[in-house]
């Protein structure tokens, strides 16, 4: 197999040299259990990622999925008690309407997304703050128990966050390779003029993407609620970064039409085996952000795919 | 993320007229502003009122007008706020190491931080450019070495830098605001220097502005994209000097919050993110713009949580308005 | 005193240039034609120091060189201006000019704008060129960006202290013609200072303009010509290989169209600066040509007729019926396919599969409720794959890794496939070789055959003539003249032009 062959799976490759070695030095970091445990940990900022995905599949980036999140956690929080479980549709509508305007803004008003989405994003933080009278809420832990407790069940050994995640890539995934919105995504994202004079109706595609992405966003956000039992218009501050990060290492670049959700799982993968291996490898704290910086660039640098980039912006 | 194409003629009635528009767009928005706030709350115009508007926004201009650069060539720089924290930190050290007052040997820890900057420049220009990494990544994970070789150097704590003379940044008033709005007044001028009158400074543009025929040209590219991400972490480290003064302690979340805020105000100046177009005063426009919003929301007494969501409207609406739609086929 | 010895250069899978030789000497124009794709611009790039020759060698003054790169072919006074505009648009007509060569004004670190401002004015004047140095670029016609462009390759003179050999590469496309005249006595003027290579497609400005004429096909120089010996149809001969005659654009297989029935109508149709007041049927059967020069408003009615651009006046009728709603969305659903002209943006997406290109356009056939039959696709692509005889190891090959020519045949795929029976072909033909063009010709007979209309932008006037029942002249965005060319009795090439310009 040639080195061209090879490219798609570099992302793969990275990912289990990495765990190879973090196994090697430390055989306790490949027991399954802590392994399930580890994943189910970052199930969402998967989720996250996984909207990231759509965003920058049609060669675009979503800038406000964080605050989107903020604003789910606080939403779900005070609305609880009144909706119960129907408050997952609120939010969830919520995070597609935010989406949905970021690409309008984007494809009608042509901002671009990285202004669009950040702007938004500004929005729905000044939103989550209002909701939120500025404090950290606490949900109703019975009402929580009752509409959500479901989320962070066992059976079988498996968390019931990874089966949500599990469900969510696998929509995600037949969405992106079986249906014809998948495909239109991947020809706005690879050629954009080309999809549009083969007749597609590329603006209302490119709104769609945001929307999802706002979607998954209000996901991720309203499964962190429910886990820390909580909302605050800067509880998944830090995340957007690692979404993005996930993202790009699984080898989904900027420039759109090529990778995946996929790639994503594997991208998540690889940022988590970093973090968590510099805790097995005993790595200084103050450390830890330092080797992970170095990591990633390497990472990167493994992993992109750089034949179709004529310049390096 | 945005193709454009070139118009096909320029130059009639309508688009000179536009063009106009255009270019004062965000000194009418900033103008508005403050005609707006002023009326709420005739306190919004006074010589306080602006001191503290000012040395708020010293810090950021100077971050911002670093990226500003970056982003004319058409790239973008997202390291500032671990190279910020770096500067800062770095300074803090040699200071206190030299001395620990401007009026001995530590005032070398000054130049020493601008060099660290540039240092952290250099090398996030060689990682994008050497390795061929978009620099959004390259800078990105730039971004996390930064702040973990902070988090390094500190061990999370904070040093406080307590010389009367290096505060006086902040203490010192002439005309009613503090040194440090003149030094970062002084470091826009070497900004516009650098901008309109050194081969460098318009190079960015060239390289902005069509990079291959740059290149056709026999420009050599790469070392204006190495040298342009290096003058962004100079002015990144007068950033985090001025940072350090107004606060008089240097921490890892020194850098905390400095990269939206900066391209925030960079593009609400009018500066494209596709490169080529804006400058420093457009910069310069868009952080007041900014802060005026921050500050004026407080004066006339609207609470915080306001500030953002219109900063976002604000946001979009510059762009809208200094987006010529003519000449673009589409944006991503 | 420059010369080319047997150079050779090859490409995975095509031998661009055979053993070429080539020599200019001091103050000669030499003009160089040949087909596209045959080897033209890759001479080109090899004179100016883009493409590094994998055999024989290049000489400058009897010294063997090689040059890595065009900074380094400028240093020995070879100089290029780009048939694409090469100013960087949001500069000053003085960086441009100096561009990657401003130190000569920096002192100190400063850049002194009067000294660059005055030098620009000096190099200006060479090209007769009255304007502020100062302006920027983007406010110049494209005749003046043209000549700034000489102008900045003329800077070479104060750098150089040998001769100039400055490559023209199609300087003329995007002028009128008093602008060409205009270039043509300047570039007479200057070969007191300099040797030009002159390309162009145009062959009457290559004869009037060149002192010798080599000719190119199939990466080899096939014939060199004085300017008293040159003859228009032996040059045409040699560079296709055989003459061009009614067997190339299958003029044999022109068949009369139904005038009974039209299936685009256009009338008095105009879209603000770009035409007005064209009107024209399309009827099944029909090769309608649009002529005209860049700017003409050719592309304008193709994109008007694939509801791109919303006429401003008069009615478009698809099918006996106006648009409801002017997008490409309801074009493509009423059969209306567009073959564009960037084939490598517009026509296919690079980075998709053979299947996936093909059913782009017609999505909803290959899914129910959304879900797409990948399996379904596939037979497709393979169906057409057989029927075109496109070159691809598998339906898996991304497209942008095809030749030009099964790019085009794909993306012809892509609409006929789809049932599209408009076609609205924008230079289909642009950058094929020569049997991908005929495999084009066929391609257009057979869907006339089939009751398809086709509205072409041809790649040359030749073309035009040879495929079309029925020619449209425009100049500047106006309907000039009709002709008909049933088979035998086609306009000539002097008819077209006579009214183009």
């Amino acid at each position: 197999m040639s080195v061209e062959k090879l490219k798609p799976y570099f992302p793969w490759i990275t990912l289990t040299m990495l765990v190879l070695l973090v196994g090697a030095f430390n055989p306790s970091f490949l027991n399954p259990a802590s392994l399930v445990q580890l994943v189910a940990d970052i199930v969402p900022l998967f989720i996250m990622a996984l909207g990231m995905t759509f965003a920058i599949y049609i060669g675009g980036i979503d800038l406000s999925m964080q605050q989107v999140a903020n604003l789910v956690t606080v939403v779900a929080t005070v609305y609880l008690v009144q909706y119960g479980i129907f408050v997952a549709v609120l939010c969830i509508g919520a995070g597609f309407a935010i989406g949905a305007i970021s690409g309008w803004i984007t494809t009608r008003q042509f901002v671009p997304s990285f202004v669009a989405t950040l702007a938004m994003g500004f929005i729905a933080l000044s939103g989550a703050r209002f909701l939120s009278g500025e404090r950290a809420l606490s949900m109703n832990a019975e009402a929580r128990d009752a509409s959500f407790g479901w989320m962070f069940g066992n059976t079988a050994g498996v968390p019931h966050e990874l089966a949500i995640a599990g469900l969510l890539l696998a929509v995600a995934w037949f969405l992106q390779t079986r249906t014809t919105f998948g495909r239109a995504l991947k020809a706005v994202g690879a050629g954009e003029l080309a999809a549009v004079a083969s007749g597609l109706k590329v603006d209302r595609i490119k709104i769609l993407a945001f929307a999802l992405s706002g979607t998954f966003a209000a996901i991720a956000g309203l499964m962190f609620s429910v886990k820390l039992s909580g909302g605050d218009a800067n509880l998944a501050n830090g995340f957007l970064i690692l979404a993005i990060v996930a993202v790009l290492v699984g080898g989904t670049p900027l420039t759109g039409g090529v990778g995946g959700v996929i790639n994503t799982l594997v991208g998540t993968l690889i940022v988590v085996v970093i973090r968590s291996a510099m805790v097995y490898l005993d790595v200084d704290a103050t450390k830890q952000q330092m080797i992970f910086g170095i990591i990633l660039i390497v990472a990167i640098a493994m992993t992109i795919d750089r034949s179709k980039m004529r310049i390096v912006k | 993320m945005a193709k454009t194409l070139t118009a096909d003629k320029a130059g009639t009635g309508f688009s000179i007229r536009r063009e106009t528009l255009v270019k004062w767009a965000p000194l009418l928005v900033l103008i508005v502003l403050c005609a707006f706030f002023a009326v709420m709350e005739p306190r919004f115009l006074s010589t306080r009122n602006f001191a503290r508007i000012l040395i708020a926004a010293s810090p950021a201009l100077m971050v911002a007008i670093g990226v500003t650069f970056v982003i004319i060539m058409g790239s973008i720089d997202l390291s500032m706020e671990g190279t910020v924290s770096v500067c800062a930190v770095a300074f803090a050290f040699c200071f206190l190491w030299l001395g620990g007052t401007l009026a001995s040997w530590a005032w070398l820890a000054l130049p020493f931080a601008m060099l660290v900057g540039a240092v952290l420049g250099f090398v996030n220009g060689l990682i994008h450019v050497k390795l061929r990494i978009p620099s959004f990544m390259a800078s990105l994970a730039m971004g996390f070495v930064g702040t973990g070789l902070a988090m390094v150097m500190t061990g999370g704590d904070r040093i406080r830098i307590e010389d009367a003379l290096f505060r006086s940044l902040l203490t010192e008033r002439i005309l009613g605001f503090p040194l440090m709005v003149y030094v970062a007044g002084v470091f826009l001028l070497v900004a516009w220097f650098i901008q309109t009158r050194t081969t460098l400074g318009r190079n960015f543009y060239a390289v902005g502005g069509g990079e291959d025929l740059a290149i056709a040209s026999g420009l050599n590219v790469n070392r204006v994209r190495v040298l342009g991400f290096t003058v962004a972490g100079v002015f990144f480290a007068v950033g985090a000097l001025l940072a350090v003064g107004r606060i008089g302690i240097a921490e890892t979340a020194t850098g905390n919050n400095f990269m939206f805020l900066s391209i925030t105000a960079v593009v609400v100046g009018g500066t494209a993110l596709w490169g080529g177009v804006g400058g420093v005063w457009n910069t310069l426009v868009g952080v007041l713009i900014v802060f005026v919003i921050g500050n004026g929301m407080v004066v006339i007494g609207l609470p915080g949580y306001v500030q953002d969501g219109v900063l976002g409207i604000l946001v979009i609406l510059a762009v809208i308005l200094s987006t010529d739609r003519k000449s673009i086929s589409f944006v991503k | 005193m420059y010369q080319l010895n047997k150079v050779d250069k090859k490409f995975p899978g095509v031998h661009a240039l055979k053993a070429v030789d080539f020599k200019i000497g001091r103050g000669e124009i030499v003009g160089l034609i040949g087909e596209n794709g045959a080897g033209k611009s890759t001479l080109m790039k090899v004179i100016y120091g883009a493409y590094q020759p994998d055999g024989g060698t290049v000489t400058v003054d009897g010294k063997t060189v090689r040059f890595q790169n065009p900074r380094q072919a400028m240093d020995h006074g070879i100089g290029m201006v780009f048939q694409e505009q090469s100013l960087i648009t949001n500069l000053t007509v003085m960086e441009n000019i100096f561009l990657g060569f401003e130190r000569q004004f920096v002192r100190f670190g400063v850049i002194n704008w009067t000294a660059m401002a005055e030098a620009a004015r000096h190099q200006l004047r060479k090209v007769k060129l009255d304007i502020d140095p100062s302006t920027v670029t983007s406010k110049l016609s494209f005749a003046q960006r043209q000549l700034v462009e000489l102008a900045k390759v003329l800077t070479l003179e104060e750098r150089i202290d040998g001769d100039l050999v400055i490559l023209l590469d199609e300087p003329t496309s995007v002028l009128a013609k008093e602008e060409v005249e205009l270039l043509f006595s300047l570039v007479r003027e200057l070969t007191s200072r300099a040797s030009f290579i002159f390309v162009s497609h145009r062959m009457d400005e290559v004869m009037e303009l060149s002192d010798r004429i080599y000719v190119m096909k199939d990466g080899e120089v096939v014939d060199v010509v004085a300017h008293d010996a040159a003859n228009i149809d032996a040059i045409q001969h040699k560079m296709v290989g055989r003459e061009v005659d009614k067997q190339y654009y299958r003029e044999q297989k022109q068949r009369p169209y139904d005038g009974s029935k039209a299936l685009v109508r256009f009338d008095r149709v105009g879209v603000a600066g770009k035409f007005n007041d064209i009107s024209f049927d399309l009827h099944p059967g029909e090769v309608l040509c649009l002529v005209g020069t860049e700017g003409s408003g050719r592309e304008a009615i193709l994109r008007t007729i694939f509801g791109l651009e919303k006429p401003g006046t008069g009615t478009v009728e698809i099918k006996g019926r106006p648009f409801e709603r002017t997008n490409a969305q309801e074009a493509v659903a009423r059969g209306v396919g567009y073959v564009p002209r960037e084939r490598k943006v517009e026509g296919i997406v690079n980075g998709m599969n053979v299947y996936e290109n093909m059913t782009l356009s017609q999505m909803g056939n290959y899914a129910s409720k959304g879900v797409l039959r990948i399996g379904e696709e596939k037979a497709l692509a393979e169906e057409w794959i057989k029927r075109l005889s496109i070159k691809t190891p598998d339906v898996y090959k991304d497209c942008g890794g095809l030749s030009g020519g099964n790019q085009q045949k794909v993306v012809l795929a892509k609409w006929r496939s789809g049932g599209s029976d408009i076609f609205l072909l924008d230079h289909p033909t642009r950058g094929l070789d020569i049997g991908a063009k005929e495999d084009v010709y066929d391609m257009i007979r057979e869907m006339c055959d089939d009751g398809a209309g086709i509205v072409l932008v041809a790649d040359t006037l030749e073309e035009a003539i040879g495929l079309s029942h029925t020619i449209l002249v425009l100049k500047d965005g106006k309907f000039q003249k009709r002709f008909a060319g049933p088979p035998g009795d086609k306009p000539s090439l002097y008819d077209l032009v006579h009214h183009m310009i």
